[in-house]
């Protein structure tokens, strides 16, 4: 049976850090104030929040590229600042807005990277083959990477992040620019990255869908502090923003639906009345027995769940 | 990490500084436009001056010294430019290597590069002003070669460090570090006319051994004692610390966030 600790991919503890700028007048920016986040082995964690929250410092610090001032990161079972070397064999990176040397081609940059790697010879060609073929990258394998369009640059840093196969991948706004269609074969091969390698994947970005269809688990980050984390379903949970159900009723809505039990508020507009509910499943079928019962009819039912955007709008107030 | 590994990455290196210095238009001027302009104009000087051909030999060793050292250095501070342009400096960074992969990756090419230019010249020398750079034999212009190279890698791993230390804005070292060992290390003169404190500076750079040293196989009398020894040495010993004040700067930029700042 494995121990904890190997079940652990991530294990931040009052990770803070405050960046310095200025020569004359320095300025102090609190980046992270103390960010304590545990990743299982095998999730998809997303880190969201507004922008300057400090994911981007967080997960730079994860991947050994900052050092941080106050707190211990074990990534992988080590210290992001004692093995990081180490550790770098086993973990990889694609940010959003990706840059490399521009002279350089697609499978020259690939090769590149698997050479600082440890591949050489028949096992790098067939690496960087596998990579290029798998981002339909080979009509651009010999164009330099200065004049890819956004979403080919976007792919590249995709391919290159996973040909060191790390066990640990951090993607920093992964899809930011990408069309959408683009967009949904990422997305897809994220999932699929874990489904059939069972990597842990570590994803910042600023879209709730996104997080939503991914994630396991998503911590939102706020002025260099995580308010909350947990499953997508706890969050709303915790939140409390309720399910909204909308009826379509004839007559009108009575004026006791407001305070029925459940009944968090109720609005009506264009012939529907919305209510918010603790939790539909369970206040539902009370009340239709009630309308019911009044002799109102329902024409229309439909019930949803709050999004992610909601919780993370709440949680940014 | 094990010696595959090492060699490895040292090599991801040399096949990308060579492939980027392959795509590089400036790569023509700094091969070619600027040694030749500065062998043929200095040797020209030579010539107006009624210089003697001993004089003329004890310049244009200089002249082709500053040359290799100039293109080398260069080389070796591209090992960190080149990122610091494309905005990419991060992945490097990210990947599991040393900064030793870096540098000798880098100082490869530059040899390589240097080699070339040090042939071309010494060709030019021979050919224009009847100057024969190759006279005292391969063992001496090798270790005078490899005197250049060492005082290149010094100095590029320098610019290096200074560069993750201090940003974009360093940058201006890669260009005109190499002037100031043109003025103290004796180029174009003895250190023996400098004054005493620049003389002093002088003394402690490894290129003012080797530069006196083959200008001995030419019949001028050497300053220093043992100078091929005393270059050697302190060249290893600025190697050593050269890679040091590189690491330490590295280590000082994933601290301040300058690694990230330089990647966006």
């Amino acid at each position: 049976m494995p121990s904890p600790a190997a079940s652990v991919a991530i294990d931040a503890r009052e990770v803070a850090k405050t960046f310095r700028s200025g020569w004359l007048r320095p300025r102090l920016t609190e980046a992270l104030r103390g960010v304590t986040l545990q990743v299982p082995r095998g999730a998809i964690v997303g880190l969201l929040g507004p922008n300057g929250a400090g994911k981007t410092t967080f997960l730079s610090i994860l991947a050994t590229l900052l050092i941080p001032d106050r707190g211990s990161a074990r990534v992988l079972g080590m210290d992001v600042v004692r093995d990081a070397l180490a550790l770098r064999q086993r973990l990889n990176l694609a940010s959003g807005r990706p840059s490399f040397l521009w002279s350089l081609r697609v499978a020259e940059i690939v090769a590149f990277y698997g050479r600082l790697y440890g591949f050489s010879g028949a096992r790098l060609r067939a690496r960087v083959d596998a990579l290029i073929e798998q981002y339909e990258l080979a009509p651009y394998r010999r164009v330099p990477y200065s004049e890819l369009s956004t979403g080919l640059k976007q792919r590249v840093a995709l391919a290159k992040s996973l040909v060191n196969e790390p066990e640990l991948l951090f993607l920093d706004e992964p899809t930011l620019g990408l069309d959408p269609d683009i967009s949904v074969r990422v997305r897809a091969h994220i999932a699929a990255l874990r489904r059939e390698r069972g990597m842990t994947i570590v994803l910042t970005t600023h879209y709730m869908r996104e997080a939503e269809e991914l994630c396991d688990e998503v911590a939102f980050i706020k002025a260099g502090r995580i308010l909350d984390a947990g499953t997508p379903a706890e969050l709303k949970r915790r939140i409390g923003l309720g399910d909204v159900v909308a009826l379509r009723l004839e007559p009108a809505a009575p004026a006791w639906l407001a305070g029925a039990p459940g009944v968090l508020r109720c609005a009506s507009e264009d012939g529907w009345t919305r209510c918010t509910v603790d939790d539909a499943e369970k206040r539902l079928p009370d009340l239709l027995r009630q309308l019911f019962a009044e002799g109102v009819t329902v024409r229309n039912v439909r019930v949803r769940e709050p999004e992610l955007e909601e919780v993370f709008v709440e949680l940014a107030r | 990490m094990s010696w595959r590994a090492d060699v490895l990455a040292v090599w991801a290196v040399v096949v990308r500084n060579a492939l980027m210095a392959s795509r590089n238009v400036f790569f023509f001027f700094e091969l070619f436009f600027w040694p030749i302009v500065g062998v043929v104009s200095i040797g020209l000087m030579t010539k107006f001056l009624g210089l003697t051909a001993a004089q003329a030999s004890f310049v244009l060793i200089g002249t082709i010294a500053l040359s290799v050292v100039n293109v080398c250095q260069l080389e070796v501070a591209y090992a960190v430019l080149m990122d610091v342009w494309s905005k990419s400096l991060k992945h490097q960074f990210l990947a599991p290597i040393g900064i030793r992969h870096l540098t000798i990756g880098s100082w490869v090419v530059g040899m390589v590069r240097g080699g070339a230019i040090f042939a071309l010249l010494a060709l030019l020398a021979w050919w224009a002003f009847g100057f024969r750079v190759l006279a005292p034999g391969t063992a001496a212009v090798a270790v005078f070669v490899l005197g250049c190279f060492l005082t290149a890698w010094i100095v590029g791993v320098l610019v290096c460090a200074l560069i993750t230390l201090f940003g974009n804005r360093a940058e201006a070292f890669a260009w005109s570090s190499v002037n100031l060992v043109l003025v103290l290390a004796g180029i174009y003169y003895p250190v023996s006319v400098l004054p005493e404190p620049a003389a002093a500076i002088a003394r402690a750079i490894p290129l003012t051994y080797f530069l006196d040293a083959y200008r001995a196989h030419f019949g001028f009398s050497a300053e220093f004692s043992a100078p091929i020894a005393t270059g050697l040495t302190l060249s290893i010993v600025y190697v050593l610390v050269a890679h040091l004040a590189f690491y330490a700067s590295v280590q000082r930029a994933r601290r301040t966030g300058l690694l990230l700042k330089m990647s966006e």
